[in-house]
């Protein structure tokens, strides 16, 4: 027994002494380890904030997203090569609003520790931003790039962090900022235009999740959703009865499902429709909480936001 | 390999080493599923303490957790000492209890908040190494490693002061009574340290890599087995093959390394199992 343990505690001692001088160690060379020459190493959560960094960085940065098309950011699982990428970022853009469940908290934590990291969700005014249902405090609605001219302010925030992190390429941020935000009032201009052919009375959205609340406030919908902010909440039998109700009551024509939710909820209000005898379409798919395949027009923000409203129109228009 | 990756693997070995030793005990109790059960039933504590605080980020969530952990292992107690059910049944019956409450006040009071286990406490070891414990402008490494440190100090202590008991209220609980060992006590005794390892691994590296290492390499080891030290050593090794095989393949693959873990803890298993149905002999050192 007496060498048991000390053979343990001296198996203890090895192991801790190495874990020091391991410390000792690495914290010399993240001391010396200065910004290097080369490119800026960017890594982004949501396909929206990867789409706006390419355009603004353009071949003056490495921009690393995290999450592919489709996935649903708030159950992304991380992979072996998101460890390289976190590892070697230089800096950092997040949604924040809790869109990413607990990787804010780490987001946070790095930026603690001088890494710089940022939630674009910083960029809009507090009071712009819209409360989670339940009111609480900190609980707002994160889904802010369904409004064209709320992610105009984002991409200002991002410029001007870019340009200030990377000034040698300031020009090159700066140039292409102006541009992007030209196009997107344009689309600002062509959403609204598309989004007042739907008469008044049909424009209402139904989808999944409650994703499209600052889309609704911005172009004139009356947005419904069956879950809540949150993809994981379950709907309820009396939140489906009830907009059954509602779609029968104002003759809806169609409701929408979202590539990043499971469609069976949705599916589940048609058959809750149909059993009222009135029919209502399954009106297409929406790019929510992220964008489409990047070979594909709907790979970027500006296709997304496109293929949104003219599917929207398009179902919704008698 | 850089540092990030390095650390992700200590991690892994060190988890390794902690489940395997709980879950040992756990799967000669036939309770391998207990981790699983604490998994799901801590949401109710969650969903508790939130309402609360109302706020997602407050401490008082995990301890919310642990209490329901306890709660969770002492109800399955008390249900499976009334033999009218089994082990079995008795963690089945209560983690759906508490699961299905903690759903319910989620749904009635939290609709729309981002609040799951998910949300307060499941950790994921790929993010481990980026949180890490600095003091001043020294950093002192992963949190990861001191919380999975101090609770595999708690394991070995614990099994190392009560082998004697833990080993014949395992085996032979009538024997342990009549030698004056209460096994109610010493079962609580294993059931708090499994409780608070699961809900303190879950924190830093997630359920699924939890509920695998401390299920999986015992139940390996138990076919390889017939002695409870062997046991014990060979749910150890295999536990660390099981962490550094899997860090690699998710490495060769670049898919999610727990769930890489996992996979490859059953893979050992298969393989123990083919070995074993063709017909080796259990391994005596």
């Amino acid at each position: 027994m007496k060498y048991k343990v000390l053979s343990l505690v001296i198996v203890l001692v090895i192991l801790s002494a190495s874990y020091a001088l391991y410390l000792y160690t690495s914290n010399i060379t993240n001391n010396a380890s200065l910004p290097s020459n080369n490119k800026l190493q960017v890594v982004t959560t949501t396909t929206m904030i990867t789409d706006l960094l390419k355009v603004l960085g353009e071949d003056a940065i490495d921009v690393h997203g995290l999450m592919g098309p489709g996935i649903d950011p708030h159950s992304f699982q991380a992979t072996e090569g998101d460890v390289i990428k976190l590892s070697n970022a230089d800096i950092i853009f997040y949604n924040g609003l809790h869109l990413e469940g607990k990787m804010a908290d780490l987001f946070e934590e790095m930026s603690k520790r001088n890494i710089p990291t940022y939630a674009v969700t910083d960029a809009i005014d507090k009071s712009k931003l819209l409360a989670g249902e339940d009111n609480y405090e900190g609980s707002y609605d994160p889904h802010i790039w369904l409004d064209v001219m709320l992610w105009k302010d984002v991409v200002v925030f991002v410029t001007d962090i870019l340009v200030e992190l990377d000034s040698s390429n300031a020009y090159v941020y700066s140039k292409n900022a102006n541009n992007y935000i030209e196009e997107l009032k344009i689309l600002h201009e062509y959403v609204n235009t598309v989004a007042l052919k739907v008469p008044e009375e049909h424009r209402v959205l139904i989808t999944a999740h409650d994703a499209f609340q600052y889309f609704g406030i911005a172009y004139g919908f009356k947005v419904l959703g069956l879950q809540g902010l949150s993809t994981e909440t379950q709907a309820g039998i009396a939140d489906v009865r009830n907009l059954a109700d509602f779609i029968c009551q104002h003759k809806i024509p169609a409701i929408f499902i979202e590539t990043s939710v499971q469609t069976r909820h949705i599916e589940a209000l048609k058959e809750a429709v149909q059993s009222r005898n009135f029919n209502v379409e399954i009106g297409g798919e929406l790019f929510s909480d992220s964008m489409g395949d990047l070979h594909e027009p709907e790979g970027t923000y500006i296709g997304m936001v496109k293929h949104n409203i003219d599917t929207i129109t398009k179902a919704l228009n008698p | 390999m850089n540092n990030a990756q390095m650390e992700i693997l200590i991690l892994a070995i060190l988890t390794s080493l902690t489940c395997t030793l709980c879950g040992t005990f756990l799967v000669l109790r036939k309770m391998a599923m207990m981790s699983d059960a604490i998994s799901h039933s801590i949401l109710a504590g969650i969903a508790v303490a939130y309402l609360y605080t109302k706020n997602i980020h407050s401490p008082l969530l995990i301890i919310g957790a642990t209490i329901t952990g306890l709660l969770t292992v002492a109800l399955v107690e008390v249900l499976k000492n009334t033999n009218l059910v089994s082990e079995d049944s008795a963690i089945g019956l209560i983690f759906t209890a508490l699961f299905s409450i903690g759903i319910i006040i989620i749904s009635k009071y939290a609709h729309n908040v981002h609040l799951d286990t998910d949300a307060v406490l499941l950790g994921e070891i790929a993010f481990a190494p980026f949180r890490r414990l600095n003091i001043g402008n020294i950093d002192f490494g992963p949190k990861a490693f001191y919380i999975i440190g101090s609770i595999l100090i708690l394991n070995i202590l614990f099994i190392s002061l009560f082998y004697k008991e833990l080993k014949i209220s395992t085996f032979d609980p009538a024997l342990a009574f009549a030698l004056g060992i209460t096994p109610g006590i010493v079962h609580y005794g294993l059931m708090g340290v499994v409780s608070i390892t699961a809900i303190g691994a879950f924190d830093t590296v997630g359920s699924i890599l939890v509920v695998a290492l401390m299920t999986v390499p015992p139940l390996t080891a138990y076919l390889l087995t017939n002695k409870l030290k062997h046991m014990i050593l060979v749910s150890g090794i295999l536990g660390i093959l099981t962490g550094v095989i899997g860090y690699h393949v998710a490495s060769l693959l670049d898919v999610s390394i727990s769930g890489s873990m996992a996979s490859v803890a059953g893979l050992i298993f298969a393989i123990a199992f083919i070995v074993k149905v063709i017909g080796v002999k259990p391994l005596n050192f």
